[in-house]
Formats: structure tokens, C-alpha cells, sequence
């Protein structure tokens, strides 16, 4: 953390309570989002957060029986209790793009995961995907925002060996995708994405030091520019190619250098969290700062992997002594049932812990969680046979009064894509085609 | 390079003229699709067996196509060691970096390390607060002190001294002119020149010519192959061995134009690896490619009571023990078996070894137990390669075999991962496992990897000596490979591996693998022939490894890009 930082937190935390406590400040409220189209009625803005999990759902504690308003929670969705009624459950969608060549279920499907386009084969060169719902999302409404969007999560990366069967680990780590090849990285340490959202803005600065500082910070982007552009026309293509990856990179800078004073934080950040390895306190304030994120308005559009794909992570504290991965290849053991439900339950607690959040905080006259679309799901169903049909599906919110919740949807194998249509359509950013779909989900909205 | 190509690879290898020793296990699954972008691209066709390839004859011509190697971007560990040369800063800056993901067995691979707008924001601000501290601590612009009324000859000064070392190569006085610009934006705005100075400085972290490893084609040489220049040569140098810039003796050799001498590289790589900063080939080569980094994210069940001082205590112990190769006379191979290793207290006691007398750990001999001896018993490895409530003779017999042999099996058809738990528990896991050599999608290839595994089942989950499974079951460390072969225990396992002729070119694969930042395929076998001829010619060590891939085509040379640089 710079010197600088801590002056400015320190200016920042003046007067402000704990994190808990935010005060919501009123000049906050859409003076940006007046004039957007993905604005709800009341004039605030929607937002998109996404929760992955990994290695699939065990479906039987899961899906409800009921369709329709009479929907009763299950033992896995019991966490939601509270926020019941802000939920719409969705079973039978399907993601085909999902399914690998081969094997490589899990890295395959996780970068379909938003994208629902088919990855290409490959452990290392010519990596190639979709564009993910979120970036859709994040290019039509992400310039009112300081950040186009968030990518958050918990596991940097394996480490070692290969990823998942001969799929290169970019698609089994990341699910929002700028791009065919762009995996956009996410963030992992609490710490850090405090620091990015807060760090750089001064409050107590004059206009002529933002000034300033601005003028600085664009003459060191012109001058690495030209540097990049008299580079390529040195280089050949393959490796031009990775020259345009830092010119977008310069590009994106320069927004967020222009945007300096116009877009800093409109609410006190609270104190920044402490960094752990314990995958508890590690997701509680990844979900603090997603609920921080929206209230201040610095991003509308953000994502969350609970764990890499095929992960085999161990959960002691729930008293299991195996990995996810291994559980989920469950071979119809009642055993391994009871753990992968277990396991199942306390990802959804974490969920419901962000959805409560949201709707903790007052936004105009509803709550954050009123204008905003919380999903949940897993890149597969079921694990042990790779299921990419049958999806596990929750949104939580109304999305500004674009979705009817306390609802049970159930299809028989539509593609996932068709509900991305529809909730791209909600968010602003609509689009006519997507991944495999055929257009909005219907029975969605409403 | 797909695991069935690796396999085919080591196949055409040891080819017709060897014994196979440790077949690759029969293909009856499909080969690997590689499939066009596109949901109803047509598979390509494979033939089903390639035929085989006479080794002698496939290598006999001396051409040996060095490849290319894609801009390189600095990962996280490079950044860090970078900065850490170039300003004295020994904060880790890039531990706030997006994780680099790996490619080939390694967070090095050119093509995998992306560059993102996430990225380009933390290298902006990391390069200003980099600025800022190693301003205060005097570690830049400490050369001459700069005239108030005309501080252009200091600062031209500060700012070519700094971007010759941190853009890696001899830097143009037009170049040094531009940043010298910044000095006057300053002034505009009132500011002193310290404020420019440091302008500048930012600005020659954040270019792409700090950022990227940079190797130029020259434009008439669309196609064929050139020798890298001097400072491509020596930063090549210098990331391969340390993760981190060529020092000044190194720079120096590079500016005089000597290091492409074989005898002078000889003596930088000598003198390189010597050097403290080696501990980087040690943590990032050998913790990839022996799996040791996975020990940090390790959890294995309680009841094992494997806990931080034992986990630190492991990860030094295989640290400290491959270190010891790369300046001793010890050889490659005797990375299975050589007689010694490190413990502390903790871990000697944990191996039943007798105390050493403190935390810290010191080198022991093992001539009285060789069991212990060589990479495959210690704690680190057999930890990493076991499931959290039990071993897995399946993970670390496929361990041998990717690593040590690259004779990587396929995975497992759909619908089969994993052991069944009901079977009776009394029986030992290699009874248990027998399913897998019983049905005949499985028996191809665990017929392969489960004896390697079975080799070391005297170790625990965390890599306790053991006699007994948790069951009951007295453990069975003996096992049949394919060709007829039998072993017990660790001891005759490990030197059946050792004499493995595969294990050398693997070996060496992966070192090049690492040391070109990009994956190998079938056309670098014969570059990693002559390596291993090399090598053992010299007498085997480690270094010799090294020294022969750096000497190599694959490493002093580059093919330049048949789509040449636009004019």
C-alpha cells in the first residue's frame, strides 16, 4: 500500500463508520444514471453480479418440486429463507457449447459458462472462446462507471501441472471473456481490489491537482503508445498480436486516467480488509466488496468464482476430509452425497450472504438488491457424469422491476443463451444473437 | 505440446533401437480432436498408430529449426526480480498482480501470458509508487545531482543509464531525448524537474520494452533463422537462470560483444548459477516441474497433523536439495537416488529420522536409509501427489510418468474417476484398485501408472514411512509393468525410472520448455537428442543440462516470422 493511499484513506475514512454501517450519501444516487437506458423507473441503475461454483450441484437436494409461486425452498436452498422472495428459481436450461471434445468437462464448460460458445481444444497457443454475457453487458453500460466491471474470486490459479485433460488453464480459470482469446483475469485478494477501487482517489485534491495529475498520467500513456506503435511495426504478427492486447490495455487506461475526478467513489469505503487464506473470511469480504462496489456506483457488472474449475479443494471446517472434485465423481455413494449436498449448502450460504447484503442497503425508494440481478450457478449439473444440461440456476432481485421474483421456472433443455438474451435485453444491453440461443427465454420476465 | 503428442514423441524416440522399458500405455481412446473454433468443424484425420520413426535417421541432418518464441511478457516472479535488480525494491508488487496462467507446465509460456486492462492499471500504479519509494531510498537518480537552471545533462544521464538496464538493450539517444521531454512538461506545469525526472522514470515502466522480453526479426529475414543480438541473448540468459534482468558483468559481456562465444557463455552461466539469484530456477523451474508449488495450497485431513512448520519445513527440503545440484558434481539422474537431504527437527521427525538439532535445516546423510533417498520420497512430492484422506498410487504414478518420463496417459473416459470407498476397507488399495487393470478402457493405461504408484505406497498421505495402510492391510509396494518387469518398494522402482532411457530428453524437454518460454512438439526431439548426447557426454550433472540447452540452436537462435514486420 503507497504512502499515498494512506494519506487519502485516511481523509476518506474520516467520520465513516464500519464498513457495516455505510451511510449511503445522497449525491450518490443517480446523477450519472439519469439519462440511462439500463436506469430502473426510480431512476437507479441495475446491476449484474454472477456467482460461480465449481464442480456441478448434487440436483436431488436441490431443484424444487413445485413449479410456479408455490415453490418450496429445498434443504441445499434453505439458506435463502430470508430472501425468498426475491428469488427466481430456474431448472432445465441447458449449455451444449459447454461440452468439451473429449474430456476437459470442467474447463470446457466454465469458460461457456457466461459465453456459452465452444473453447477450443488446446494447452497453450491459439486459445479461443466467446465473448462472455458480463462483457456484453460491461461494453454497452460500463462507461458510466469508473470500472466497466468487476472480475473477482478466490483461487489464483493451480500452479502446476495441466488444468483440466488438454484445455489450457486461461478457460478454466476465468468465465468473464472480453473476447474469443481475451480472458479477462480476476482478481483474488481481497486486499487488492480495495486498494483498485479506492486507492487512486484523492477527495481532499483541488480541480488544478486533478488536474494535473491527469495531464501526467496521459503524457506517460502517449509516450508508452507511440513506444508500442513504432514497436509493432517492428515486430511480426504473432507477436503484434500480443501488442494489441497491451494497446487495448493503454486504451482502458486512458479512460480511467480521463475519468479521474468524474467517476471517484461517491461513498466512504470503510477500512480495507485483511488478507487470508481462510476461504471463509476470503469470500465474506469478497462479498463486501461487491455490495461496496454497486453502492458506490463504481461498477455495475460484476463476477465471482468461488473456486476454479475441477477444483479439489478440501473443506475442514465442514467436517469433510476430501476434495470437491473428488466427491462430485460421487459413483452414486450415499456418503458422497451427503457431502457434495453439504458442500452445495455452504456455497449457497455465501450467496445468500451477498443477496441479504444487497438488500440491507436503501437505493432511492427500494433496496440495491430491488434494482440488481444476483445469478448463481455451477458450470455443469450433476458431477459425476458432467451434466451441461439440467442447469442449477438462481437469480436473486428484481432487476428494477423487469423480473416477477418467489418464482420456480422449469424448461426442458432451452439454451442457458436464451436467458442471457433476456437479461442482457433488462440490462441494457440488448443483442440479438448470443452463444447457441434463439432468443429471450420466454416465461422469464414479468 | 498435447500429452498425445508427448507420448508419440517419446515413442519416436526410443523408437525401434531401445528396450521399452515403460511402454506408453496402448491408445484405444480416439486421438485428440483439434478441432477449428466452431460448433460442426470437421475432425481432422489421425491416423490411429503414426508409423514409426527411426530416430538416427529422423535427426541425421544438423538443421535444427529453433522455433519462435512469442513476445514475452515478464510474469509476476520476473517483475518482482526485475525491480527488485533494477530499483532495490523488495516489496513484491506483483503479489497484487492478476495471477499469470500456465501453459505447458509453467507460468512462463509466452503465449499464455496475456496482457489485460487489469494488468495495465497495476503495472501504472505499482511503476509509480515503485518511482516514489526507490526515490526516497536514493536507489535512482542518486548519480548527479541536477542544476536547477539546467538540469538536462544529469537527468539525460539518470534516464540512459536507467533505460539501458531496464529496457535490457543499448537505448538510442533519440529515445533518451523523448523521455527527457517529460522534464519540460513538469516545467509547464510548474513543477520542479525531480517531477519530470520521475515522470520519465514511470513512463520506462510502464513501456512495452520494460514489459515485454522484446526480440526483434530482422525485416529481410522472413522465414529462416538468425542469431539473437547480444542483449536478446543475455536477457534470455539471465530470465531463464534467475527470473530477473542480466546483471552488469552480464551486460557487459553482451556490450562487447563477446557472450556469443561459447567458452564466455560457459563462464556466465557457471558464474550464474552460483549466484543467489539462481534460487529462481530452483523456485520456478523446480517448483513447477516438481510440483512443490502445489504444497502450499496441500490440505490434508487432520488426523495426518500436517501443519505450517511441516509444510515450510517440505517445500525447503526439496528446495535446498535441488539447489545442491546446480553447483555440485551430482548428475541429473541421481535426482532419484543421491544420498542425502535436509531436515529439521520437525521434519526428521516426521521421516523417523533421528533430530538435527533445531529449525533449521541441515544436510544429512541417508546411506543408512535409503529408502529416503532421491525427489520420490520426500514429504513435498508425495504430499502434492495424494488425495487429502489417502495416497493415490494412480496421481503418483502419473507424477513419474508426465514428469520424469513424459509418457503422460490420456485421462480417464467419463463416468470413472475416482475410488469406490464401499470396497472392503481390509484390503489393501492395490487390491482395491485391481477394477482398474479388470475392465479393458481402464486396464490400458492404469496397467501403466498404478505400479509406479504402488512403488511408493510405504509413504503416507504427507509421506510417513509406512507398513501398515490405515485399514489394517499390511502395504504391498510391488508391481509389474507392462513389458514383464517387477519391483518392490521404492528402491527397485526408482532405478528401474533412473535407467529409464526416456528420462534424460524428458528431463531436458522440460527444461526447455521453461528455459524458451514456450511448449515443445515433435519437430525440437532432435534439438533435445543433441542436448542429452551433450550433456551425458560431459558427465551428466545438472549443469550440464543447462549449459547444453543454453548452448543450443533452440536457445542462441530464432526463426523470424514468415508475416514480416509491416513496413
Amino acid at each position: 500500500m503507497s504512502k499515498k493511499f494512506t494519506l487519502s484513506r485516511r481523509t476518506l475514512l474520516r467520520g465513516a463508520g464500519a464498513l457495516l454501517a455505510l451511510p449511503l450519501l445522497e449525491q450518490m444516487l443517480p446523477h450519472r444514471a439519469r439519462a440511462d437506458a439500463a436506469a430502473t423507473p426510480a431512476g437507479a441503475p441495475r446491476r449484474l453480479f454472477v456467482f460461480y461454483t465449481a464442480c456441478g450441484i448434487h440436483m436431488p437436494r436441490w431443484t424444487p418440486s413445485a413449479v410456479g409461486s408455490d415453490w418450496q425452498l429445498t434443504p441445499t436452498l434453505q439458506p435463502l429463507a430470508p430472501v425468498k422472495d426475491d428469488l427466481i428459481v430456474i431448472s432445465g436450461l441447458a449449455n451444449a457449447p459447454g461440452r468439451p471434445d473429449g474430456d476437459g468437462h470442467h474447463a470446457a464448460a466454465t469458460s461457456a459458462f457466461l459465453s456459452c460458445a465452444k473453447a477450443y481444444k488446446t494447452e497453450g497457443t491459439d486459445i479461443h472462446s466467446g465473448i462472455s454475457m458480463d462483457q456484453v453487458a460491461a461494453n454497452a453500460v460500463g462507461k458510466a462507471t469508473r470500472f466497466a466491471s468487476l472480475e473477482l474470486g478466490i483461487d489464483a490459479g493451480k500452479g502446476i501441472g495441466n488444468c483440466d485433460s488438454g484445455y489450457a488453464c486461461p478457460y478454466a480459470n476465468n468465465i468473464a471473456w472480453a473476447g474469443p482469446a481475451t480472458p479477462v483475469p480476476k482478481e483474488t485478494r481481497p486486499q487488492a481490489v480495495f486498494n483498485r477501487l479506492f486507492a487512486d482517489f484523492d477527495p481532499s485534491a483541488t480541480q488544478a491537482q486533478v488536474e494535473k495529475r491527469r495531464a501526467y498520467g496521459l503524457s506517460i500513456i502517449d509516450f508508452v503508445r507511440e513506444d508500442a506503435k513504432s514497436l509493432q511495426g517492428q515486430l511480426g504478427g504473432t507477436d503484434r498480436r500480443k501488442l494489441d492486447e497491451y494497446l487495448t490495455g493503454v486504451r482502458e487506461l486512458e479512460l480511467r486516467v480521463n475519468a479521474l475526478e468524474s467517476q471517484g467513489p461517491s461513498c466512504s469505503p470503510g477500512v480495507a480488509p485483511e488478507d487470508t487464506t481462510d476461504v471463509r473470511v476470503k469470500a465474506k469480504a469478497m462479498m463486501d466488496l461487491v455490495v461496496l462496489a454497486f453502492q458506490c456506483d463504481l461498477t455495475r457488472i460484476c463476477t465471482f468464482m468461488l473456486a476454479n474449475a475441477r477444483s479439489d479443494k478440501a473443506y475442514p471446517f465442514l467436517g469433510l476430509t476430501s476434495g470437491h472434485h473428488t466427491y462430485s465423481h460421487h459413483q452414486n455413494l450415499p456418503s458422497n452425497f451427503e457431502a457434495l449436498a453439504t458442500i452445495d449448502r455452504w456455497e449457497v450460504e455465501q450467496y445468500a450472504y451477498l443477496v441479504q447484503r444487497l438488500k440491507a442497503v436503501q437505493e432511492s425508494d427500494a433496496t440495491l438488491l430491488d434494482h440488481s440481478m444476483a445469478y448463481f450457478s455451477s458450470e455443469i449439473a450433476d458431477g459425476n457424469s458432467h451434466e451441461h444440461k439440467n442447469l442449477p440456476i438462481l437469480i436473486a432481485g428484481r432487476a428494477g422491476g423487469a423480473l416477477h421474483t418467489n418464482r420456480h421456472l422449469r424448461y426442458s433443455g432451452d439454451p442457458l443463451a436464451n436467458l442471457f438474451i433476456s437479461m442482457l435485453g433488462i440490462l441494457g444491453a440488448p443483442v440479438s444473437q448470443f452463444g447457441d440461443g434463439t432468443g429471450p427465454l420466454s416465461g422469464l420476465e414479468g | 505440446m498435447t500429452s498425445t503428442n508427448r507420448r508419440r514423441n517419446a515413442l519416436a524416440l526410443t523408437g525401434l533401437a531401445l528396450t521399452l522399458v515403460l511402454a506408453a500405455c496402448p491408445s484405444n481412446t480416439p486421438p485428440k480432436a483439434r478441432v477449428l473454433p466452431g460448433p460442426d468443424a470437421p475432425l481432422p484425420e489421425e491416423p490411429a498408430h503414426p508409423p514409426p520413426v527411426d530416430p538416427e535417421a529422423m535427426c541425421r541432418s544438423d538443421a535444427r529449426d529453433p522455433g519462435r518464441v512469442t513476445l514475452h511478457r515478464l510474469n509476476r516472479a520476473e517483475y518482482d526480480n526485475t525491480v527488485r535488480d533494477l530499483l532495490g525494491d523488495t516489496t513484491h508488487p506483483a503479489r497484487d498482480f492478476p495471477a499469470d496462467d500456465h501453459g505447458f507446465g509453467f507460468d512462463n509460456n509466452a503465449d499464455v501470458l496475456s496482457m489485460s486492462p487489469l494488468l495495465m492499471e497495476k503495472y501504472s500504479s505499482a511503476a509509480e509508487r515503485l518511482v516514489d519509494e526507490a526515490w526516497t531510498r536514493g536507489d535512482v537518480g542518486a548519480r548527479c545531482v541536477m542544476d536547477t537552471l539546467s538540469p538536462e545533462p544529469c537527468a539525460r544521464d539518470i534516464l540512459a543509464a536507467f533505460a539501458h538496464r531496464a529496457w535490457r538493450r543499448t537505448v538510442a539517444d533519440a529515445e533518451v531525448t523523448r523521455l527527457l521531454g517529460f522534464l519540460a512538461l513538469a516545467r509547464q506545469h510548474g513543477d520542479s524537474p525531480e517531477v519530470g525526472l520521475k515522470l520519465a522514470l514511470r513512463a520506462v515502466l510502464v513501456s512495452p520494452h520494460f514489459l515485454f522480453r522484446v526480440e526483434k526479426d530482422p525485416a529481410s529475414a522472413a522465414g529462416s533463422e538468425h542469431p539473437l543480438s547480444d542483449d536478446e541473448l543475455a536477457s534470455r540468459l539471465s530470465y531463464f537462470l534467475w527470473s530477473s534482468m542480466p546483471d552488469e558483468a552480464l551486460r557487459a559481456a553482451a556490450d562487447d560483444g563477446t557472450l556469443q562465444d561459447p567458452a564466455v557463455l560457459e563462464r556466465q552461466v557457471h558464474r550464474m548459477l552460483g549466484d543467489a539469484k539462481a534460487q529462481a530456477l530452483v523456485d520456478n523451474f523446480a517448483g513447477q516441474w516438481l510440483y512443490t508449488r502445489a504444497l502450499d495450497a496441500a490440505e490434508p485431513d487432520t488426523r495426518y497433523g500436517f501443519d505450517e512448520p511441516l509444510r515450510v519445513a517440505m517445500h525447503q527440503e526439496t528446495t535446498l536439495f535441488f539447489r545442491e545440484f546446480l553447483t555440485s558434481d551430482l548428475t541429473m539422474k541421481d535426482l532419484l537416488d543421491a544420498p542425502f537431504t535436509y531436515v529439521n527437527d520437525r521434519l526428521a521427525a516426521h521421516y523417523g529420522l533421528p533430530p538435527v538439532g533445531g529449525d533449521e535445516l541441515k544436510r544429512i546423510s541417508l546411506r543408512d536409509r535409503p529408502e529416503r533417498a532421491g525427489i520420490l520420497a520426500q514429504g513435498s512430492l508425495l504430499t502434492v501427489t495424494s488425495n487429502p484422506d489417502r495416497t493415490s498410487p494412480v496421481k503418483r504414478g502419473v507424477w513419474v510418468l508426465e514428469q520424469l518420463l513424459c509418457k503422460a496417459p490420456p485421462p480417464p473416459p467419463p463416468n470413472v474417476e475416482g475410488l469406490p470407498t464401499t470396497v472392503d476397507p481390509r484390503l489393501n488399495i492395490k487390491a482395491r484398485m485391481k477394477m482398474h487393470r479388470s475392465q479393458p478402457s481402464c486396464a490400458g493405461c492404469h496397467s501403466l501408472m498404478d505400479p509406479l504408484g504402488f512403488g511408493l505406497e510405504n509413504f503416507d498421505p504427507v509421506g510417513r514411512w509406512r507398513l501398515k495402510e490405515e485399514g489394517g492391510a499390511p502395504v504391498d509396494s510391488s508391481g509389474e509393468l507392462p513389458d514383464g518387469t517387477t519391483f518392490t518398494g521404492v528402491m527397485q522402482m526408482r532405478q528401474i525410472v533412473k535407467s529409464d532411457p526416456d528420462l534424460a530428453p524428458c528431463f531436458t524437454e522440460h527444461l526447455m520448455t521453461y528455459a524458451l518460454g514456450r511448449g515443445t512438439t515433435t519437430k525440437d526431439q532432435c534439438a533435445v537428442r543433441d542436448i542429452v548426447k551433450q550433456a551425458e557426454a560431459r558427465g551428466g550433472r545438472l549443469s550440464d543440462y543447462i549449459l547444453g540447452v543454453i548452448q543450443s540452436n533452440h536457445f542462441t537462435h530464432r526463426r523470424a516470422e514468415t508475416e514480416t514486420p509491416r513496413p
